[in-house]
């Protein structure tokens, strides 16, 4: 049972780790930097100096705090857009790869179902995942509190508990791509790009007064920003994102089983 | 119960001919070769079976599962072992992980009795791996769980000399506790040595089953003959002949009575009396009569030129057991 799901995270380990590690660091200089650049950079002053639209479109607003502040240096792009494009491309990778290779070639010849291979190699997925949300988590709160500007440890706590289901609805998205493009690099473009557009047509929707165009975009069901600065807490966008992504998943398995692996 | 039956199994890519209208039978414990050209369909045949990818018509059974019943097949694969002809690992896994792992997904009864014969360094990252190295690990991912049927796509390529004969009297040992062979090749040797009965694939399609045996027993014998008389081609115009050379003088030495010899060379595919009959009419100075190599054989049904030499060899030789081709 779940030896592949075993497999899958042990071959991501190596990867998972830097990649926390990484984020942490990034996570550890933003959180460093922002005293110095709260109390240095009169951002209202700044803000009315921008068009109106820029400000909105970034938050930039509610940069006066360091909640806000992490939001919108951390949260609103390296985390949500970065790591979200990031995870989707790695999950595009994972079975159009091991197809492109004939790796899966000696895993499909036993007895195991695609819609399982398909299922565990997604669930392997979940360790970047975990990883990131443990290592940033750690980060921002210890780093906060090193400072003497504590945030939240809910509100922080909620922002990436929710940022759970949002990036597994990005990897099933990239299950989809994987399975669905013809070839590893076509699958992991449409992934990441997938991500990276649906967080622009969002933002563009919105500035644009078309936001129920931006419906399509699992951005709209987690806002980072407005767990931190306000304590929204988006439940329902949570389920909604968890809907989807099991709607995404059994997309892909149907998909997966049957198609021709050749 | 046959343990592989294809009935009409075609599978085409869109437009392109993969397979058509293969129809066999794989019975059990028997090793069953299935030869052809790169290109020809071996190994989307291997495929089709093996459910990686659906049959565009017709249909097949592997181990009485029906190829295209996703749930029969997975669970007929659990007494199944694959050989791929490029096994392919993630590259920074140990060859001692990858076992692991498979045997979990299959079972691991036998692995460390495999590793006796063939030992793929497994403390060392795939990555690192010799093709003989990967194709050894391939083997015994393929055989740990005890599979009944062995389904094997150039199970040969990669490894050296010494280790294909070991790969074949390990195959030869297998089949007599009863395991089933079925496996894709051109290298003809390897399909003397093993193989009961073959299936040869050109252009997708199968044009003939036949048990080795019959097969080299069609293609005749070789016959090289030195006679002191001077003959022509229409000597030996005795049915069964075929492809007739007469060459000049062969140089001797000297002791050989120093005068013109000719040596007649021909394919026979008839008894030998009349064959002796006719030759004991000449001034006979030497006679060898051997085996014409497989490779003849093959070399008729790749070659399209000899595409209309092939059904009138069938006539003079025994009817093939096995199917006759649909080709």
């Amino acid at each position: 049972m779940l030896e592949t799901v075993r497999y899958e995270a042990e071959k991501r380990l190596l990867g998972s780790l830097a990649l926390a590690g990484g984020l942490a660091g990034f996570a550890a200089m933003m959180t460093l930097l922002a005293p110095g650049v709260l109390g240095e950079v009169d951002v209202a002053a700044l803000a009315e100096q921008l068009p109106p639209s820029f400000v909105e479109a970034f938050d930039l607003e509610l940069m006066g705090s360091i909640e806000g502040f992490l939001a919108i240096e951390l949260y609103e792009f390296l985390w949500l857009v970065g790591l979200g494009a990031y995870i989707a491309y790695s999950a595009a990778g994972t079975l159009a790869g091991d197809i492109e290779t004939g790796r899966i070639d000696t895993l499909l010849a036993a007895p195991i179902s695609r819609e399982r291979v398909l299922t565990e190699t997604y669930l392997g997925l979940l360790l970047p995942i975990l990883l990131a949300n443990v290592a940033v988590f750690a980060t921002v709160f210890a780093g906060t509190r090193f400072v003497g500007d504590p945030i939240a440890a809910v509100d922080l706590l909620v922002v990436h508990a929710l940022s759970v289901p949002y990036f597994c609805c990005c990897a099933a998205f990239g299950m989809l791509a994987s399975v669905s493009a013809p070839g590893r690099v076509v699958a992991e473009g449409v992934a990441a790009g997938g991500v990276v557009g649906a967080f622009l047509l969002q933002t563009v929707s919105e500035a644009a007064g078309f936001s129920w165009l931006g419906a399509v975009a699992p951005m709209r069901y987690y806002d980072p920003t407005g767990v931190l600065t306000a304590s929204e807490y988006d439940l329902a966008g949570a389920g909604i994102l968890l809907g989807a992504t099991l709607v995404l998943l059994a997309g892909s398995a149907l998909w997966f089983r049957e198609v021709d692996v050749s | 119960m046959a343990t592989i039956r294809t009935d009409n199994l075609t599978k085409y890519y869109g437009d392109v001919r993969g397979v058509e209208d293969l129809s066999f039978s794989v019975e059990a414990g028997e090793v069953f070769g299935f030869l052809g050209p790169n290109g020809a369909g071996k190994t989307t045949a291997i495929r089709t079976l093996l459910g990686f990818q659906s049959p565009t018509s017709g249909s097949a059974t592997v181990l009485g599962a029906d190829v295209t019943d996703a749930a029969a097949l997975r669970d007929a694969r659990a007494r199944v072992g694959y050989l791929p002809s490029e096994p392919a690992f993630d590259d920074r896994m140990t060859g001692r992980r990858l076992l692991s792992y498979h045997g979990a997904l299959r079972g691991d009864v036998r692995s460390d009795e495999l590793l006796d014969m063939f030992h793929p360094p497994l403390d060392r990252p795939v990555g690192d791996y010799s093709r003989g190295n990967r194709q050894m690990l391939a083997i015994v991912l393929a055989f740990m769980h005890d599979p009944d049927l062995l389904i094997m796509d150039e199970p040969t390529s990669g490894l050296d000399p010494l280790k294909q004969e070991t790969f074949l009297e390990f195959v030869r040992t297998e089949r007599e506790q009863g395991t089933t062979f079925f496996f894709s090749s051109h290298v003809l040797s390897e399909v003397r040595k093993v193989c009961d009965r073959v299936g040869i694939i050109r252009d997708g399609r199968l044009v003939e089953v036949a048990s080795v045996d019959s097969l080299l027993h069609r293609s005749g014998k070789h016959v090289r003959l030195t006679l002191g008389d001077s003959v022509d081609g229409n000597a030996f115009d005795l049915p069964g002949v075929h492809d007739v050379t007469v060459g000049g003088g062969a140089r001797r030495e000297p002791s050989d009575r120093g005068d013109d010899v000719t040596t007649v060379s021909f394919t026979y595919t008839g008894a030998y009396e009349p064959l002796l009959r006719r030759v004991l009419e000449h001034d006979l100075r030497d006679l060898s009569i051997e085996e014409a190599p497989l490779e003849d054989v093959f070399m008729r049904f790749y070659d399209e030129a000899a595409e209309e030499a092939a059904p009138q060899q069938s006539v003079d030789g025994d009817a093939a057991d096995g199917e006759a081709e649909d080709a």
